[in-house]
């Protein structure tokens, strides 16, 4: 029997490494949470644990409510490793801008639909999201959170709306009323109001904001 | 071209001369004065502005004497107008217009953050890195894209500098207690779960500050280290965050605590990870002082002509993402 373990490194990312591989006979995404070596170990390992464990969970749970996300495979634990299903498609930072536009009212009801549910993605960011060849696919739910705090679910659109602030600049404007068009459909009017004051509330809260 | 740089955003104040010959600059003096409140409390700005206003003369001719200039050999003057201290800021401001106008010199109100940068980019020879600015006023990681500098993570409450030295001030220290905190951190390795709280590439830490508080009486050491390592591992992750989503090659500290030997080890090793260059400013350029303003200075006047003399303004909460680069 001729045995090929195929291990290829896809990205480095912040937290993981990303791996393609085979589970199974099924072409499959690794994602390890290596040790860091600048963390303090006792530290390094709660969070490694923690995120591993949730990741896995909420990844399996948003899918009851229609969000679509990679199927998970395998959890190991104690090796802080996840498998799960590879997606083939575009980041959605990678499109051409004007898909960029169109994609966010998408993201708008995704992000919508897990408000709605009581769950805080934690790490919106347009390289978050896969453009499948029928579906939007929502990634990376390592920081995710069971809430349904006004001024949690504001952070999550605060963080989306810094991400087109410093990395989509020429489009942000656009981009943002049209997920906000999307969260709206989802959330409904009044909630959406109520989520982007609290945003600017935030926003106030920063370091020499502009306070009028 | 020759440029006096004062900088009086808060506990220094600082006048610094620079010689620009094409792209380089030659820090020819660089002066500071420094502004220690009682220990175990803060800045008082009245007080630290008291103290910049009777220190300002001695400061400014002792710069001049050092780099061997008199004031008719200067060819421009630039002042810190925000962000910062109201009282502070305005001493600055008030010496600058005076030289300005008295000898008619071309006066530039620059941003002290931008200072930061740039200084920091001019002392290592970064050319386009991301950028972590850390200091009691400052925890900001950015990345110049479009004429701007695009934050890409900050402290969503209090920075890392404002944490460590209200810790400091808990325990008794002199502000800045940045260095005293890393001292005792140094003699523990006993780790206690302290509030880790990153949000996507933010950082908050004000539910770490609570917390350490609460764990001083167990032992000052052992608080100390646990609150460097969590504070410092939160930054490490939003900076490598970062790092990952720009691609950046190249990584550059700067601000006050980026003097901490702990903290550069921690981006040593992030950086050698993402293989990535690693810059931290000098020691003694990476705190605030008369350089980075005169070298902002510098750099706005390729550009732009001086200010007059009724738009030499201070602002206070005067973001670094609001400023438009020329140069």
């Amino acid at each position: 029997m001729i045995f090929v373990m195929l291990l290829r490194l896809l990205k480095k990312g912040a937290e993981a490494d990303i791996y393609l591989t085979i589970w199974n006979d099924r072409k499959s995404i690794l994602k390890i949470r290596k040790r860091k070596e600048y963390r303090n170990e006792i530290l390094d390992n709660r969070i490694r644990t923690l995120r591993t464990v949730r990741e896995a969970k909420m990844m399996s749970e948003v899918k009851t409510f229609g969000v679509s996300t990679p199927i998970v495979f395998f959890v190991d634990q104690n090796k802080f490793k996840i498998y799960l299903q590879f997606i083939p498609g575009m980041l959605v930072r990678d499109l051409p801008n004007k898909l960029i536009i169109n994609t966010c009212e998408k993201i708008g009801k995704i992000v919508g639909t897990l408000h709605k549910n009581g769950i805080m993605h934690g790490d919106l960011t347009t390289s978050n999201f896969i453009l499948g060849s029928d579906e939007l696919i929502i990634l990376d739910f390592g920081l995710a959170q069971r809430t349904e705090k006004i001024e949690d679910h504001a952070i999550d659109l605060r963080l989306f709306k810094e991400v087109l602030n410093s990395a989509h600049v020429e489009i942000v404007n656009q981009a943002w009323l049209s997920f906000l068009r999307g969260y709206g459909k989802i959330v409904g009017a009044s909630r959406k109001e109520k989520i982007i004051s609290q945003v600017l509330v935030i926003e106030k809260r920063g370091r020499y904001a502009n306070v009028v | 071209m020759i440029c006096l740089g004062i900088e009086s955003t808060a506990h220094t104040f600082s006048c610094a001369i620079i010689e620009k010959r094409g792209k380089n600059g030659k820090i020819l003096s660089d002066i500071r004065k420094i502004y220690r409140p009682p220990e175990g409390e803060g800045i008082h700005p009245r007080e630290a502005s008291r103290h910049h206003a009777e220190n300002s003369p001695q400061v400014l001719s002792e710069c001049l004497n050092k780099a061997d200039v008199k004031i008719t050999d200067l060819d421009m003057v630039s002042y810190a107008a925000g962000p910062g201290l109201g009282p502070c800021l305005r001493i600055g401001a008030v010496v600058a217009r005076s030289l300005s106008s008295y000898y008619g010199i071309p006066v530039y109100p620059v941003n002290h953050a931008l200072g930061h940068i740039e200084l920091g980019k001019m002392l290592t020879g970064a050319k386009d890195p991301l950028v972590l600015l850390v200091s009691g006023g400052h925890t900001m990681i950015l990345a110049f894209l479009g004429k701007k500098w695009r934050v890409f993570g900050e402290t969503l409450d209090i920075t890392l500098g404002q944490l460590l030295d209200q810790i400091g001030r808990h325990a008794g220290f002199a502000s800045p207690c940045g260095s005293k905190i890393e001292e005792l951190a140094s003699k523990s390795s006993s780790y206690e779960y302290l509030p880790y709280v990153v949000k996507g590439n933010d950082v908050s830490f004000s539910g770490l500050l609570s917390a350490t508080k609460r764990i001083i009486p167990k032992g000052l050491e052992a608080a100390c280290f646990s609150l460097q390592e969590t504070a410092f591992s939160m930054i490490g992750e939003a900076v490598e965050r970062a790092l990952s989503f720009t691609g950046k090659k190249e990584f550059l500290v700067v601000g006050g605590v980026a003097a901490n030997k702990r903290l550069s080890e921690i981006f040593q090793s992030i950086c050698k990870r993402h293989n990535c260059k690693f810059f931290v400013s000098p020691k003694e350029y990476s705190g605030d002082c008369g350089s980075q303003i005169s070298w902002v200075g510098l750099l706005e006047s390729s550009k732009k002509a001086g200010a007059k003399l009724e738009n030499t303004f201070v602002r206070q909460s005067w973001r670094l993402d609001t400023v438009e680069i020329l140069y």
